[in-house]
This record gives C-alpha cells, structure tokens and sequence, in this order.
C-alpha cells in the first residue's frame, strides 16, 4: 500500500501533546495499512464526514458480543482499510499490566490486524482498531489459547465491567473494587458475550464518593463506596495542615498562591451539610449530619480517612443523553456489605442485580436503558419489584403532585360501588 | 406448562426463517411461548447461534436475531 | 496447534474473562493492597501514596493519545521494563502511570521519560486539565459528526500548560464525544465538546429495502418523525421505503444506526457544540450534568481554531473568576448563569433554553436573578 499525501493531517504533528499522526506515521513503516487509515483520514478531513459504514453480522462464533464490524465507503481507494472491525478485549480490572503480557497483545495484533489501539475504549475494554474478517477466528484461537484472554461486551449485552484502582493505590477505597469488578466479570462471562437484554447494561465500581469511574454517570449498575460510622481523625495532622506543614488537597493547587490555608473557609464553610466544627485546635465533625461527600478527606488526607464500617452505596440507571436525556443513577440501596460468600460469591450484589435484570428483561421496551424504564414505570414500581423498603434517601423531596397510583386494596370499602344507591341519596 | 428447550427452539427458528421481519429483537420471541421466562427464551435463542442455524446482527449498540442467511449486512449483499 | 480452518470449532475455548488483575500489580501495590494511609502530590503528574508499613509508591503520570500504536505501546513497556520491573496501568483518562517504589528512582524516570520528545508529557493531577477523553470520530466511527483524535489534539495542543500545571481553582475534565449518541458519556464533563448534526437524513431508496428492516428504522426515531412511505426508486419503480418529517427531526442519528440507508452526516451541516458544567463526583454538591452554552461551531480541520479558542476561552474565564476548589459547574451556579454568559462573552440562544424532555426542570421559576447586559 502506498503512502498518501497528508497535508491537513501533517499539521497535527505540530505541538506539544502527543501525536496521534506521527504514532500511526511510525506504525505504517511496519504495518503499510496504516498509510491507508492516514488516507482515509485526510479524505475525511478534506472532505468533513466520515468514510466508515456500519458493520453488522461479524463475530467471531457463537458470540453476540466483542467484535464491531466495520467497512471503508472508499474500499479501492484504501484497500488496507476496507474490512476494518473493532476487536474489544476485556481489560483486567482497573488496568494494570505488566511488560510480558502487552508484548503479547501486540505481537498478536501486529500478526491479525493494523497495529493500532485504543488504550482503552470508554467503557474500559483495550481495544484493538481494524482487522478483517478472515482474521477474526484465527485471532480470537491465539487470544484465548496462547494469551489465556477473553473479548469484552457490545450491542445488547452486558458490557464490560470496569472498576476504579481503589485498594490497589488509593487509601479511599471503601470496598475491593478489583475483586468484586473480576468476580462479576467471571459470574457473567455469558451475559458478556451473548446478547441477554433489551439494550445494553453496564456495570461501574467506585471505591468512594469520589466516582472516578463515573458510575453514578455511565453506568446501569453503579456500586460506589461508602461508610456508616465516623470519619477517622488524627488531630495531629488537622495541625500540620492549619500551621501550613502539609499541603491541603495533596498538593493539587501548588501551581497558585492562594494564600495561607483556612480551615474555616477550605473545609467547614464548605462542607454541604455544616457538620464540621473547631474546638480550640481540634476538629470535630457530628458524623450523624455527614453526608460523606469527601470535601474534607480530600482536602486533608492525611487527618481524615473514611470510617471503618465499610461498604457501599448501590445506584441504578445512569446514561448519556440517547433518548429521553441523559439521567444519573437513582440512589437504590443505601448501604450494602460488599462481602463474598464461602463460595467465593457476591451473592448479595448477585441477588440486587437478578432482580433488576428480570424485571428489565420483561417490561423493558427494546433499546431502552433501565433508567428509562424506571423513569416510564416509576420508582414505586421499582422498588416494590427490588423489594426496598421506601426511605426519604430514595428521593431528593417529596413529590409535589397529589397524583398517587393508590390501589384498591389500600383504600377503605373497596372499589365496587353501587350507583342506584348513591343516586338515592345523590339525585342527579 | 413451558416448551421444552427443544420446542422452544423450533418455534423461535420458525418465526426467525418465515416470519415477515428478517432481523428480530430477543422480545420478539416472547411470544414463541408465553410460558417461557425471558431468560429460557434468549437461552434457546443463544442456543440456535451456536448451532449456527441463526446469526448475531449488531449495530454496535444493540443485537439482533437472524436466521442464518437473512440478515441484512454489507457481508450477505 | 494453531487455528485449523477446516475445523473452525477444534479445541474452541470461550469464556474465560479477563487475566486476573492480581499478576500485573507491582510489589509494593501488592504488598500495601488496602493499607495505604494517604497520598501527595509531590510535583504536577507525580504522586506518592503512603502506606501504613511506611512504604511509598511514587507514580508517574503521563499523557497520551487514546489512539496510539503497538510501537508506541512497546516503548511504553521498555520504559517499564527499564524502570518499574516491568509493571504499568493506564487510567480511565487515558493517562499512563509508572509506578515506582523509592523516591530516587522517579527523577531518572523523568529524564528518561523527557529524553523522548514529546510523546510523554508528565502531567494530568490535581488542578489541573486531565487527558480529554474521547471517541473515535472519523477515525473509526460510522456515525461521527465531527472528528475526535484530531479536535483533542488541537485542544490539548493549546491547554498544554494546564495539563503540566496546578494553577486552575480544581481539576477540569475535558471530553469530547463526536456525535449525541454520546458513548463517550461527556454529558457530566466540566467542559464537554460535542459533535452534532443538523441535517434530516436523506433516504436512499434504491438502498433501503436490500439493507434495512423498515420498522426498525420506524420505530428508532424517538419523536415518530419516520413513517412508512412509498417512493420512487432511481429506476422509477415503487420501493416500500419511508419519509422523514424534517420539522420534527432532533438530529439524534439513531434511525441511521439501525438503517444504514439513511445517512445524515453533511460537512456544513455538522460541527461542535460545547457543554459546560458537568460534574461526576460527590464531592461537595451533587453530580451535575454538562449544560449547552454554545449550540454550534462549525467543522474545521485540521485544527478546529473556533473550538479551541472557545473551549479556552471558558476555562479562562473560569480560573480567573472561580474560587479555590469550585469545579466549572459549582462557579457557574453561584454567579449564575447569566453572569456565565456575561463574562465569558457567549452570546446566549435561544438554542439554549430546553424544550425536549424534561424541559421545564430547567427553566427559571423565580424572581430572582441578575441585570445583566441581556436585560435591555
């Protein structure tokens, strides 16, 4: 495959943040179709619209789920792209890796397909960009019998589960992120791999408040950590951070002078609830009024760490905007121990996420997102299938409308009324 | 009384080879058997995949059903 | 034993998941698993976690492109090699991390790192603006509206300093997600750049009966503007095909996913909207969703100068107004909207005044507000 002429694109070489032009530059003196993926991007730029077509029945066998076809519009123009599918592996949870197991993955995507990567897609899977279908079922053999891996999720599936690094490096994380976010993966290699559902679900991990993941944003299925007791305090540490011996937020706005910290102002005037308070030189918090919003563990870490009573806090149905507007996940289950069982189960997460699944699975309306059958049905309804006890957590304030679904078995007498013996005290 | 996964199976590649729609949502062989939960009915579906009498069609976003051969795709014009 | 063609299904391994995540964690994360004590920011993109052994985990962060090659990747893993004993992890921003365990060894990772050109800018903690996250756009996707690798460039090109820096009121997250379909999810971004559409779809007749299921393409659209139709194909026969009422039409794109025949991208049609204020943690109020401050700006490559300038534009107004830790969102609600708009100089639309689902939650229901200049 010839190299093409790119001037719109060359300019992308220009300045400080990497660029993406002269990595695929690089990669094309060994894989020669990415001179035709550098072509039929000029093409687009020149052109401002896309040169891509929908895929559509390829996969490898048996799965619904890993592959996104893909096809150039200009096939003999750039011939190196003309079969050009997304190959989606699943990512070992929180994406750490070694040097061992990446040469492996691209020394077998430098034998099936461009060469080119996402490190990662937004969901979380690595995703190797554009390969063919004859390559499809060789690579997926290589993959699964010499790098001991698996595909991740598309289309109606479960989608591939991500967590953030939580207790890997990270003195937050109120639940083990990775082993719940793996041990999931594992329970639901099925529901990963074959369609199951009306749409798609995804499931996100957070180890506290702080959503790194954005589950509360993106995902159907968001377990973020909290805690229910007090917030740890080392006083000694409240006094490094006010006599300016340790940095507040870690350092994170050394590029400013913002002047001499303040508490007061920093930390309490900030708090959304106001349940922080100084004693002389001591901090006290009314924990009872603590929403857990991380503020102050974030500005002090080293004073203020998560109480020991540990868990999580379990939201339904975040999506982006597509259809009805985007939604964050509705707070369901205030507190959950996220403990494994002797089988080595999260039987009790299992159980919350079966109940949605065979609820949505019924009533869910095809490519409707849970959140929306939530949001069409109504959360009564839901959290009478979850069988959650309605709390005043559930809601941010109480309904303003008097329009209650009241049923009949809840109203005095019954519904059955007799008309002829109302008329006899009610004329017409 | 649920179809074994066997009738089940039939009606469901019945519906995908002769029914008027040549790309089927899973909900759309609900109705192959009442009887059968959600769950049995995208199990017996899965099923004919793997038996290679039925294919996955995906938008990238959402899958569908289609009897081996009908669907609609760059690969079958 | 290979793949053998002629027996596809031979020795066929399925579900077998991801590697345990336990094998590629470093010594000392390993070893610290749940037992760190706290964190610091030693430097912009250099962390040290603490543990309660006294142990220390010194990480570097760098930037990179979402796409990047197998060649970029193997110099990664020589950088790791050569000094983290091989172990790394990407974050969901798109960022590289190299971990070390003692405080010497993170200046020669640095000048290692520097020695490479521009391809690993430490950065990205703190206040500071992260990696953009992004989607493929016309590098991969089939129904992009703009570009994403090439935009993110341009504007990681010109907020490089904010990338290398701690100098803005808290972290801003930036992304860009090349059409409303959104699977980059900005819709909870501090500054979100999105790719939209403006034109109806046109139909292709002589296509659409050989390539799509009508009723899906029916049933698709989420304001019923797409109907069963018959047409004229472009020999002159009667095609069962459909019809598109344009005035109802929101530009969403989801009738093209499930029917290919009909197309809607269009290079005047389409361009960028940006949406501010989006927030995802809970830190201090609540999350918040991204708001569209400017409805349109139009394609132009390679390097996007309205896009830039207007992305730039917001983030400097915000770090000269906002106060020490107010993310965009949280400084945009406390002087108001229209003291948004006011000073950062966007002329305000029409267009941003909701009027699809949901609408009126946005809409102001109060007698209070701010004399702006749009009172006249």
């Amino acid at each position: 495959m010839p190299k093409h002429d790119t001037p719109l694109l060359d300019e992308l070489e220009k300045g400080p943040w990497p660029s993406f032009v002269t990595d695929l530059k690089r990669q094309a003196e060994k894989k020669p179709e990415c001179f035709d993926i550098l072509g039929q991007l000029e093409l687009s730029y020149k052109d401002k619209i896309t040169h891509w077509k929908h895929g559509g029945i390829v996969g490898v066998f048996g799965y619904g789920g890993g592959i996104v076809g893909r096809y150039s519009d200009v096939p003999d123009r750039f011939p190196g792209v003309a079969h050009f599918h997304t190959v989606r592996l699943n990512q070992p949870s929180s994406m750490f890796y070694n040097s061992a197991k990446l040469r492996d993955i691209c020394n077998l995507w430098e034998k099936y397909g461009s060469g080119m990567t996402n490190m990662h897609g937004s969901t979380g899977d690595l995703v190797l960009l554009g390969t063919t279908t004859p390559n499809l079922e060789p690579l997926f053999y290589d993959l699964t019998h010499d790098l001991n891996q698996d595909l991740g999720g598309s289309g109606s599936n479960l989608r591939t589960p991500s967590c953030c690094l939580g207790r890997a490096r990270c003195e937050w994380g109120c639940f083990d992120t990775q082993d719940l976010c793996h041990t999931l993966t594992m329970h639901y290699q099925d529901e990963i791999h074959r369609p199951a559902f009306p749409y798609k679900f995804k499931f996100k991990f957070s180890g506290c408040p702080n959503d790194c993941v954005a589950a509360i944003a993106r995902s159907d299925f968001a377990v973020i950590g909290t805690w229910r007791d007090d917030i740890r305090i080392d006083q000694a540490a409240v006094k490094g951070y006010i006599s300016g011996e340790f940095a507040a937020n870690a350092g994170a706005h050394s590029g400013k002078d913002w002047g001499k910290f303040d508490i007061k102002a920093e930390v309490l005037d900030l708090c959304p609830t106001g349940c922080m308070w100084m004693e002389g030189d001591t901090l006290k918090i009314d924990n009872s009024e603590c929403t857990r919003c991380m503020h102050c563990l974030n500005v002090m870490p080293r004073a203020l760490r998560p109480g020991l009573q540990q868990g999580a806090t379990i939201c339904v149905g975040a999506k982006a905007p597509i259809l009805d507007g985007a939604q964050f996940a509705t707070m369901t289950v205030p507190f959950v121990e996220v403990k494994k069982n002797e089988d080595g189960e999260f039987a009790e997460i299992v159980e919350v996420i079966e109940k949605i699944w065979d609820w949505w699975m019924e009533v869910g309306k095809n490519r409707e997102r849970v959140g929306e059958t939530i949001q069409r049905i109504g959360l009564p309804t839901f959290l009478k299938v979850m069988e959650i006890t309605p709390a005043p957590q559930h809601i941010k304030e109480p309904r303003s409308n008097p329009y209650v679904f009241w049923q009949e078995d809840e109203v005095e007498g019954g519904w059955e009324r007799d008309v002829v013996e109302f008329r006899k005290r009610n004329a017409q | 009384m649920a179809l074994s996964r066997e009738d089940l199976k039939a009606k469901i590649l019945e519906k995908a080879l002769t029914g008027p729609k040549a790309q089927l949502y899973v909900k759309d062989f609900y109705a192959c058997d009442p009887e059968s939960g959600p769950r049995d009915i995208k199990n017996a579906a899965n099923d004919l995949v793997k038996e290679g009498k039925m294919t996955f069609w995906s938008s990238g976003s959402t899958t569908m059903y289609a009897a081996q051969g009908r669907a609609k795709d760059e690969e079958n014009r | 034993m290979g793949y053998d063609p002629a027996n596809p299904m031979a020795d066929r391994i399925t579900d077998i998941g991801p590697p345990h995540y336990e094998q590629f964690f470093p010594p000392v994360v390993k070893k610290n698993y749940g037992k760190w004590l706290y964190h610091e920011i030693l430097q912009p993109g250099v962390l040290m976690h603490k543990g309660e052994s006294g142990d220390e985990c010194y990480t570097v962060r760098v930037g990179a492109a979402r796409l990047i090659s197998i060649e970029h990747i193997r110099e990664v893993c020589d950088i790791a090699d050569k000094h983290c004993d091989g172990y790394m992890r990407w974050t969901t921003r798109n960022n590289i991390e190299f971990m070390v365990d003692n405080k010497a060894k993170v200046q020669p990772l640095l000048d290692d790192l520097k020695s490479r050109g521009n391809k690993f800018p430490v950065g990205g903690t703190g206040a500071s603006v992260s990696n953009c996250v992004h989607t493929q756009g016309w590098v991969h996707c089939h129904t992009p509206a703009t570009d994403a690798s090439g935009v993110v460039k341009a504007v990681m090109d010109e907020l490089f300093d904010y990338f290398t820096s701690h100098k803005l009121p808290a972290q801003v997250r930036v992304a860009l997600a090349c059409c409303l379909n959104m699977c980059g999810a900005v819709h909870a971004s501090d500054i979100a750049i999105l790719g939209v559409h403006r034109k109806p779809p046109m139909i292709d007749h002589d296509a659409i009966t050989g390539l799509c299921e009508l009723p899906l393409a029916i049933s698709a659209c989420p304001l019923g503007a797409v109907k069963p139709a018959t047409a004229k194909n472009s020999k002159g026969e009667d095609v069962k095909s459909v019809k598109v009422n344009a005035d109802r039409c929101m530009f969403c794109g989801n009738c093209y996913t499930m029917c290919p025949a009909m197309p809607l991208a269009d290079p005047d049609g389409d361009g960028i909207a940006i949406l501010v204020g989006g927030k995802v943690s809970n830190s201090r109020s609540m999350p918040m969703f991204s708001k569209l401050v400017i409805p349109f700006l139009p394609n132009t490559p390679p390097r996007w100068p309205e896009t830039v300038a207007a992305v730039k534009n917001i983030l400097e107004t915000y770090a000269k107004d906002a106060r020490k830790y107010e993310r965009v969102g949280e400084w945009a609600a406390r002087i108001g909207w229209e003291k948004f708009f006011e000073k950062t100089g966007i002329p305000f639309t029409i267009k941003s005044i909701d009027d699809y689902r949901l609408a009126y939650d946005t809409w102001r229901t109060t007698t209070q507000f701010k004399f702006t200049s749009h009172i006249k």
